[in-house]
């Protein structure tokens, strides 16, 4: 493995990386990330090899293992290029059919493509697909190139000439102002602009200073740092040097939770293989800027996602925040200049200095500029991670990528921003993905979680499920945040059992206000955030609760009560068959009925019932 | 040799010790601000968040803890507005619903104006303030105290559950431990979530909540820090 010591090495490896590359042209990309190794895509990935090798192809077809391509519902996927045909649900017996017949004679295999759900129709074509079509893929995109254990693969396709470019053409500061042009602002939440914690942090008058890669997700269902971490490492690492040249850090850090497995272990892969070809060490492509990257594994609280609380997990501490008085970019990591960006914030910088800020910007609005990736989840017809240029409106997102509701159900709301965020209405469809703008909705764009609900979701029921997450998550060291969410869940539960008073929803709304004002860290001051936004946009729920002592969506167990429709009911018995509390009564082909005494609420025979003959009230 | 410099407390112009807290300046010169986790000579974390005053920077007010807030040239600090009454009252209304029978908690309550509590009583004995946990590590470096558990399984443990022997038995986390102060035998059962106020009747006199410090008793119950500092004067 040669050492790259200057520009022009890694130029020529490109080249002669990239005509390897070329002299094989028939490819399998089969995406091997988390959700489609959940899948059993290992086992198709075998079968593939193996049927290959029994073809005697196994030279002339490449089969690319990469990172999630975002479709992850659909897996085990594949995109057989050429051709851009796009198989999904692939089991190992149908490696055989795919070799003998797409690989080998181009025929397509009709039951392994992708029906659209919208329209009911096969599509052959990954790019034809609408899920695929309606985004902006930019960072997403990059997966399907790279097999994320082969530092090669990310050369061969231009990795690291953004930072060869920086090296050797950019000062520090013109980096950061190619940076502030660009508009880029931190992906992990916050939203904050990026030029500006890397100028503090280059200001800083310490020879010691830190750069740190955020990459502790924990938001339920967001999962897009995994993604990219697992699927290209080589970008954020490569995003990572740039930032430690300009505000000039000698070293790194990878915080990745540790329950992502295979991200840890494709982080550590390159970090060791970028050290084998120097670009991580002394003197990197010869010029005299040194850096190393370690990467430190996550023990596994979502407040070490907060950035002093993960610098405390970083030096071995508890992992709990500390007052932000003083900035970490002037006392950080150690008490040294630290500068924390997220993942994905990371991943966008090698562009940026390569294509240039205008580039970047270009995209996007006023305030927020580029492409963010989403993780769009819920009652929709698509789900997986999706890419869109920021000022997408979340009805584009919802209704042309995601598809539309399932069931035929109305869409009621859409929750953003994961525990930190909050829900928006349906009227609200048309606002832009925009930091500032979704901020003053009462909800925030975060890292990019988006659930989608729909009539069946009782939004007092989705505001107590955040809180019962906030409340195990809390450190505790604060009284706002740990006395106040757990107050908080108190009064919810409250109202979800029937016991609400009108009183309380004030006193919610006071205790939410006091939380968000005065909790300690960025967890405790947006955790009010579900309730205040549920309370902003559906306040006749909670009411509908109170006052009515009914739960519109028919979530609330205290307060539903199933009976059964004596119209509907042909007396088919399924439903006393299926009742495991024996609460269901009724001969064969009369009507049954329900006794309410013994009912649980579990809803087994609403799901069994094939006439929706059993009725929530 | 000590710098100094110059911040303004509620239109107070005051030359404040550098390196010394918002809080400190604030105790020294008599102004009051209620506070329970601070504890003078021990590490401030801003974990009760009771000592929460506005920093004006640019017209714009953010809100943070006095003890953990560095005084810088030209700070201004307001103590006592409207909304840090009001955000102050609630933080205390939740701290006493947990622990209604410590007379100490009572006594900031109190101060902080609340009569009527809007949650139910649970009767908890630690309010997690982290007074005995700091005292422990940081005068002594005995390390027999410390915080295990997070969110609400949070508590005060010895390391392991089992190691006694890293105490020295010096007593210093009773005596600063806001919970073995006496409680009183007022009315703090749940169903009956008010505050007396009985005994501190120098408080009571006025309705309004003193912006001055005007050596209330309420201070001996809750180790105000300019009682403390009185101590380790005499």
């Amino acid at each position: 493995m040669p050492h790259l010591n200057t520009k022009e090495d890694l130029e020529i490896m490109g080249k002669q990386l990239l005509l390897d590359r070329e002299k094989i042209n028939k490819t399998i990309i089969m995406c091997g990330g988390t959700g489609c190794t959940a899948s059993r895509s290992r086992d198709v990935i075998d079968a593939l090899n193996k049927e290959l090798v029994i073809q005697e192809m196994d030279n002339e077809v490449h089969v690319r293992v990469t990172g999630c391509h975002g479709f992850c519902e659909q897996g085990p996927i594949a995109v057989i290029e050429p051709g851009n045909i796009f198989y999904c649900h692939i089991n190992p017996e149908d490696a055989h059919d795919i070799v003998t017949k797409t690989v080998k004679n181009g025929e397509i295999i009709e039951r392994l493509l992708y029906t659209d759900p919208v329209s009911g129709e096969k599509v052959c074509k990954e790019s034809e697909i609408p899920f695929y079509k309606a985004q902006d893929r930019k960072l997403l995109f990059q997966n399907r190139e790279v097999n994320p254990q082969s530092i090669e693969d990310y050369i061969a396709i231009g990795g690291f000439t953004a930072l060869a470019k920086a090296l050797d053409t950019l000062a520090p500061e013109e980096i950061i102002r190619e940076i502030k042009i660009s508009g880029l602002r931190g992906r992990g939440g916050g939203g904050f602009p990026t030029w500006r914690k890397w100028m503090e942090c280059h200001e800083a008058p310490v020879d010691e200073k830190y750069v740190i890669c955020n990459a502790d997700e924990g938001d339920p269902g967001a999962y897009m740092d995994r993604c990219v971490l697992e699927g290209n490492p080589y970008l954020v690492i490569e995003g990572m040097l740039i930032g430690a040249y300009a505000i000039g850090a000698t070293r790194g850090y990878i915080y990745v939770r540790n329950e992502y497995p295979l991200a840890v272990r494709h982080a550590r892969n390159a970090v060791q293989q970028a050290r084998r070809y120097g670009l991580l060490g002394e003197n990197i492509l010869g010029s005299s800027f040194s850096f190393d990257i370690d990467v430190a594994r996550g023990g596994g609280a979502f407040v070490c996602g907060e950035s002093t609380a993960l610098m405390a997990s970083l030096e071995g501490k508890v992992g709990e925040p500390r007052p932000k008085d003083v900035h970490t970019v002037v006392d950080g990591l150690w008490h040294k200049p630290t500068t924390l960006n997220n993942v994905e914030t990371w991943a966008n910088v090698p562009s940026i200095i390569l294509k240039g800020a205008s580039w970047f910007n270009s995209k996007g609005t006023r305030g927020s500029k580029g492409t963010k990736i989403l993780a769009l989840t819920g009652r929709i017809k698509n789900t997986g991670l999706v890419e869109v240029a920021m000022g997408t409106t979340i009805r584009h997102i919802v209704y042309d990528i995601g598809g539309g509701a399932t069931n035929g159900k109305a869409i009621k709301a859409v929750q953003t921003g994961g525990p930190s965020g909050g829900c928006l209405s349906v009227d609200k469809f048309d606002l832009p993905v925009d930091f500032d703008v979704l901020y003053e909705a009462g909800s925030m764009v975060g890292s990019g979680g988006m659930v989608v609900m729909d009539e069946s979701s009782c939004m007092v029921d989705v505001a107590k499920y955040f809180l019962t997450f906030l409340q195990d998550e809390s450190c505790g060291k604060c009284v706002p945040c740990r006395l106040g969410i757990d107050r908080m869940l108190e009064i919810v539960t409250d109202i979800t059992e029937g016991r609400g008073t009108l009183e309380q929803l004030e006193l919610l709304e006071d205790l939410a206000d006091t939380v968000t004002q005065t909790a300690l860290c960025g967890l405790g001051k947006t955790a009010a955030n579900p309730v205040l936004s549920t309370l902003r946009y559906f306040r006749e729920e909670y009411e509908a609760h109170i006052i009515d002592n009914k739960c519109p969506a028919g979530v609330c167990k205290a307060l539903i009560e199933y009976y059964i429709d004596p119209e509907k009911c042909t007396g088919c018995g399924t439903c006393k068959q299926a009742c495991i509390h024996n609460a269901i009564t009724g001969e064969k082909k009369e009507v049954h009925v329900i006794n309410t005494d013994l009912c649980q609420k579990c809803g087994i025979c609403r799901s069994e019932c094939k006439f929706e003959a059993i009725q929530v009230s | 040799m000590l710098y100094y410099v110059n911040i303004n407390i509620n239109g107070a112009d005051i030359k404040a010790p550098k390196g010394s807290s918002v809080l400190e300046v604030a105790i020294e010169y008599g102004i009051c601000i209620p506070h329970l986790c601070h504890v003078p000579g021990l590490s401030d974390i801003g974990a009760c968040r009771l000592c929460i005053v506005e920093n004006i920077t640019n017209g714009r007010a953010t809100i943070t803890t006095s003890c953990t807030l560095k005084v810088q040239e030209g700070m201004i600090i307001r103590t006592n507005t409207d909304r840090i009454k009001r955000l102050r009252h609630n933080i205390a209304e939740l701290l006493v619903a947990e622990a209604p029978n410590s007379r100490a908690i009572q006594d900031i309550a109190v101060r902080c104006g609340v009569k009527e509590v809007r949650y139910p009583f649970r009767n908890g004995d630690c309010v997690l303030c982290g007074r005995c946990v700091r005292a422990c590590s940081e005068i002594w470096h005995a390390n027999a105290l410390g915080f295990i558990g997070r969110g609400k399984e949070r508590h005060v443990e010895r390391p392991l559950n089992m190691r006694e022997e890293y105490c020295k038995g010096c007593d210093y986390c009773l005596q600063l431990c806001p919970m073995t102060v006496p409680p009183c035998d007022g009315p703090m059962k749940p169903g009956e979530e008010y505050l007396c106020g009985k005994c501190e009747s120098q408080l009571m006199i006025t309705e309004d909540i003193p912006e001055s410090c005007v050596w209330c008793r309420l201070g001996e119950g809750f180790n105000c820090g300019r009682y403390a500092g009185l101590k380790t004067v005499r």
